[in-house]
């Protein structure tokens, strides 16, 4: 029974532990967002709370921060789209289909995930310079929608495989064609699994830093982690404030994304990590 | 599997191919082509300055003598292991506290997402902040607490800047390892726990015999998983110390990306290629240490 | 229907992606810097484009100057029309140059009827044209600097600041061992010594104060006695004399040593112009005891202090390059330089400015910059210069940590250089 209470003792101070690890930067990045000083741990300065940095930053109009996050959005939310999209065709053909190649792409695929994307940059912007797409959306929803593409696979396989042939073999002797079946049977079933990976790819398009920062120019197309990576702030000589403020605003979508859709989330990264 | 003795069905390999299509070309164009790009790009004098030229291995022999591109090596290595251990240290540790039925576990779920769902490059903002050696959160607790009568020069010493780098991506990285963890221990059944409990063991020994060998495998995808994409590590040390002081902190990928950057685009395509045969030789090991085959269907 | 459904969602998202993808005409000028520095930037373009009606945007670049050269070799690059206008730093120019990304001023020079013969010919000839032909104009002329406690110096009976450094190793040797005893964190002189393109300013000034340099005769040569002796006495600086820290060669950058100095903790200390401000601001503690002049030299030679300061340009790729050269000539004019200078301290890059009497009477530094800017020496206009820093950075750096011994050193870094010089070497 000791050892029940001392686990007990250790759990609870774990969680607290694990609560304080996780959350502390964020609580901090809030906490001097609103902060009028934001050198206040110097014991001369005060803490003030103010909603200044917000309304300064965003009303500046220098500051394309409401931009950045406009470009973001849209970026990611087409790239996870046609990501999944393709990737669900993909893993149809794969587990309802026999062909040569069919084992190749799947393992391709994870190999490809594994590329350093410092190894893809150099030459994708070669490519995007030749193509007139730097500093468009264009630049980095195709990428995106690459990058996407191993794990969208191996999670769609995952939730395909596990359905029975027989659905389809009962639709294909009533006439239908193979990407009716796809559209109207399979992927209904599936929608937990097709939205948790578009979830993921998502977040993943959202938090992605290399190819925006070195494909993208200004507002026009650049999107909020970079945005906010060479972000210095309004006047002064100490703008944390600004930045911080900055910070809130980008990871908003974010926490609110992972607030409603969590389990979607962890679900799809079992599934990519655990069955794949 | 019994692929090459099946007579394929015609029609089937047309769906197929139009299934598959549209993955292989976008494949093909935004991640294959610029791959053999950047290996071709590395054999020639590629310098905005200056008209290009076929030079051989000449931008190799270059990153080979130059102690900078070591200097990154050995910083990247160092780090990875670092890292990496530590986050499968507190991974394993996280996700047995969150195994236990908790109240408030979504909230716990959420919590725990929070670090790893925001953008590297924004949270790494923070993080400069938290390091600032004037008012930054560690000194202010370093001072208050009497572990130093001085301020720590977090980002602005060699040491410091490691560490503040490795405790950032632990912070970041952390929460996805216990995820994966969790979803393993959760394959592990009770019923092995119960059974160890009643033969009389403690909680230590049913780690060790139980949960750990079971864990293996889950444990071999995610450090593989993990290492490959420490290796690629760009957006914090970006941030947070610009691979300084003097060029301590600089991983492989920004040690080429400054490369492409400054113009020199010859010499970063080599050096993005020596990360690539990094990568590969990592997956190659693991693959070949860690029994991969079985986890491919 | 289902099928017509998802078709119209991907054509929507398709739609919408092209339209915000488009790109406008746009004016734009890239300013970084200090948050100070940029705001004061935007009042400057607001003011043009009321006086002369145009729609310059004000795009604000990151604060560290290798971030800002990095996003500029990107947009350059990759030929995009963004941004018209942007500030480079003085050792960017060469390489802007000859990778054809800079607009020859030479068209519109000649309409305007500009003259160029107001602003220093030294630094325009060196710095901002090749070949002759005109491509960027200095807008921000910054040199280094020698600022001294006269307070100190007075107290011990100097009355002057050191002119050799043998000068300034006799006036530590007094005053230091003074000082330190009430003030531990005391040291006699603070300069630039960590590994970064700092150090490569402070080199050359300890070297060419020596009648050494990084190019000789057109070629990079630095493994000579001149340069030699200048290293050994940097050395000698930290271990030898003492007088400086040893944390300058790990720790100490620009803004180290101005608060180093500002705290009451050096009785020298080598900096660009920015520091005088920030030393005179109201809670300094220095404030009024700091005396400004040209930094020491080594015997039979003369002072000498490294060229820094940002230049405007404009580019190649600009779809408004009428417009543009209006800027230019609006922000190097007499009026708007003397803005620069009285609202952010920034030292104008037209002599005339200089001789304004009642500038000179608010002003009286003005005075010392002058002199200092007729003996200045610019880093090597090379379009490689970034890797040519990198190497001279890493040897000086090792030698001032003690690693290397400084004759180790510079022969090292000529080896490494002539490396990089066969790499670069046009053909």
């Amino acid at each position: 029974m000791r050892e029940t209470t001392v686990i007990k003792l250790l759990k609870f101070s774990g969680i607290v532990f694990l609560l304080i690890f996780c959350l502390t930067p964020f609580v901090w990045m809030l906490l001097v967002s609103l902060s009028k000083h934001p050198d206040f741990l110097l014991s001369q300065t005060p803490l003030e709370l103010t909603l200044n940095n917000y309304i300064q930053i965003l009303t500046s109009s220098s500051v394309h921060l409401l931009t950045y996050l406009r470009n973001s959005i849209i970026i990611s939310l087409t790239a996870a789209f046609f990501s999944t999209f393709l990737a669900s065709l993909s893993a149809y053909a794969i587990t309802r289909l026999t062909f040569p190649g069919r084992v190749v792409i799947p393992v391709v695929l994870l190999a490809v995930s594994m590329f350093p994307q410092i190894s893809i940059v150099g030459y994708l912007f070669k490519l995007m310079t030749w193509l007139g797409w730097i500093n468009t959306y264009y630049a980095l929803i195709f990428p995106y929608i690459t990058l996407g593409l191993p794990l969208a696979l191996w999670i769609m396989l995952s939730y395909f495989s596990r359905l029975s042939k027989e659905l389809d073999k009962a639709a294909l002797i009533d006439g239908a064609n193979r990407f009716q079946i796809l559209q109207k049977i399979i992927l209904p079933i599936s929608l937990p699994g097709a939205f948790s990976t578009f979830m993921l790819i998502f977040i993943y398009s959202f938090n992605e830093f290399l190819f925006a920062l070195m494909l993208t120019i200004d507002y026009k197309a650049r999107t909020i982690p970079v945005g906010i990576a060479l972000f210095e702030g309004l006047h002064g000589q100490i703008p944390w404030g600004y930045i911080m403020a900055g910070a809130v605003v980008a990871t908003i979508p974010m926490v609110l994304l992972i607030t409603f859709f969590q389990k979607y989330i962890i679900q799809g990264l079992t599934e990519g990590a655990i069955k794949g | 599997m019994q692929l090459n003795k099946i007579e394929f069905n015609k029609k089937e390999i047309r769906d197929a191919y139009l299934f598959n299509a549209p993955l292989i070309l976008i494949a093909l164009i935004f991640i294959f082509l610029p791959v053999i790009g950047t290996l071709i790009t590395s054999f020639f004098r590629d310098v905005t300055f200056l008209p290009g030229k076929f030079i051989g291995l000449e931008n190799y022999k270059r990153l080979i003598g130059d102690s900078h591109f070591w200097q990154s090596v050995e910083f990247t290595l160092i780090f990875v292991i670092v890292s990496v251990s530590l986050e499968l240290f507190f991974g394993v540790i996280f996700a047995l506290l969150l195994n236990e039925t908790i109240p408030g576990r979504g909230f716990m779920r959420v919590a725990i997402l929070i670090p790893w769902a925001i953008p590297v490059a924004i949270s790494a903002r923070v993080w400069q902040l938290i390091y600032n050696y004037d008012f930054g959160v560690f000194n202010y607790f370093v001072l208050k607490l009497g572990i130093s009568n001085q301020p720590v020069s977090w980002l602005g010493t060699t040491a410091g800047a490691f560490f503040s780098i490795v405790i950032s991506d632990v912070w970041k990285t952390t929460p996805f390892m216990t995820i994966i963890i969790l979803a393993g221990l959760s394959t592990i059944s009770n019923d092995l726990y119960k059974q160890a409990m009643i033969d009389g063991t403690n909680f230590l020994q049913r780690f060790f015999r139980i949960t750990l060998p079971l864990l293996k495998p889950v444990l071999v995808v995610a450090l593989l998983f993990r290492t490959i994409d420490a290796i690629r590590i760009f957006d914090l040390v970006y941030v947070l110390t610009g691979g300084g002081p003097g060029g301590s902190t600089t991983p492989l990928s920004l040690y080429a990306y400054d490369y492409l950057v400054s113009g020199d685009f010859g010499y970063g395509s080599a050096a993005s290629v020596i990360v690539f045969l990094l990568a590969a030789l990592l997956a190659i090991l693991y693959i070949k240490f860690g029994q991969f085959k079985e986890v491919v269907k | 229907m289902k099928k017509i459904q998802s078709l119209i969602l991907i054509l929507t998202i398709s739609f919408f992606s092209i339209q915000c993808g488009s790109t406008k005409k746009d004016f734009t000028i890239w300013i970084g810097g200090s948050p100070e520095e940029v705001d004061f930037w935007a009042s400057i373009v607001s003011q043009f484009n009321n006086q002369r009606g145009y729609n310059l945007k004000l795009i604000r670049q990151p604060t560290y100057t290798d971030q800002r050269r990095q996003g500029l070799v990107i947009s350059l690059e990759s030929k995009q029309p963004d941004p018209d206008l942007f500030l480079m730093d003085v050792v960017w120019i060469n390489q802007f140059i000859r990778s054809g990304w800079l607009q020859p001023f030479t068209p519109y020079v000649t309409k305007s009827k500009f003259s160029t013969d107001i602003f220093f010919k030294g630094i325009l000839n060196t710095v901002d044209k090749l070949n002759d032909t005109l491509y960027a104009l200095p807008v921000f002329l910054d040199v280094g600097l020698f600022y001294y406690r006269k307070d100190l110096l007075e107290k011990f009976g100097f009355n002057n600041p050191p002119k050799t450094w043998d000068e300034l190793v006799d006036q530590c040797k007094k005053i230091t061992p003074a000082e330190k005893k009430n003030n531990l964190n005391f040291n006699g002189f603070d300069w630039q010594g960590a590994q970064y393109e700092g150090l490569v300013c402070d080199f050359l000034e300890f070297i060419a104060s020596n009648g050494g340099g990084i190019l000789q005769n057109g070629k990079i040569n630095l493994d000579t006695p001149e340069n030699l002796k200048a290293l050994r006495f940097m050395h000698d600086l930290i271990y030898k004399y003492k007088i400086s820290p040893p944390n300058t060669y790990t720790e100490m950058k620009e803004e180290e040593v101005r608060r180093a100095f500002q705290s009451g903790n050096a009785i020298f200390e080598r900096n660009w112009s920015y520091a005088w401000k920030l030393h005179q601001s109201k809670d300094s503690p220095v404030r009024g005891k700091v005396g400004l002049t040209l930094l020491p030299h080594f015997i039979d030679h003369n002072s000498v202090s490294t060229l820094g300061g940002w230049h405007i340009g404009m580019s190649k790729y600009s779809d408004e390059k009428n417009e543009a050269w209006d800027f230019i000539q609006y922000v190097t004019s007499y009026k708007v330089q003397k803005q620069l200078l009285l609202k952010v301290g920034w030292n104008p890059g037209r002599k005339d400015i200089y001789s304004d009497s009642l500038l000179l009477k608010q002003i009286p530094r003005l005075k010392i910059l002058y002199e200092a800017f007729k003996h200045t020496v610019a880093r090597p206009t090379i379009p490689y210069y970034p890797q040519l820093s990198e190497v001279i950075q890493r040897y000086v750096n090792d030698c001032l940590a003690n690693k290397i011994k400084p004759a180790y050193a510079l022969k090292q870094m000529q080896n490494h250089i002539n490396e990089l010089e066969k790499f670069y070497a046009a053909k």
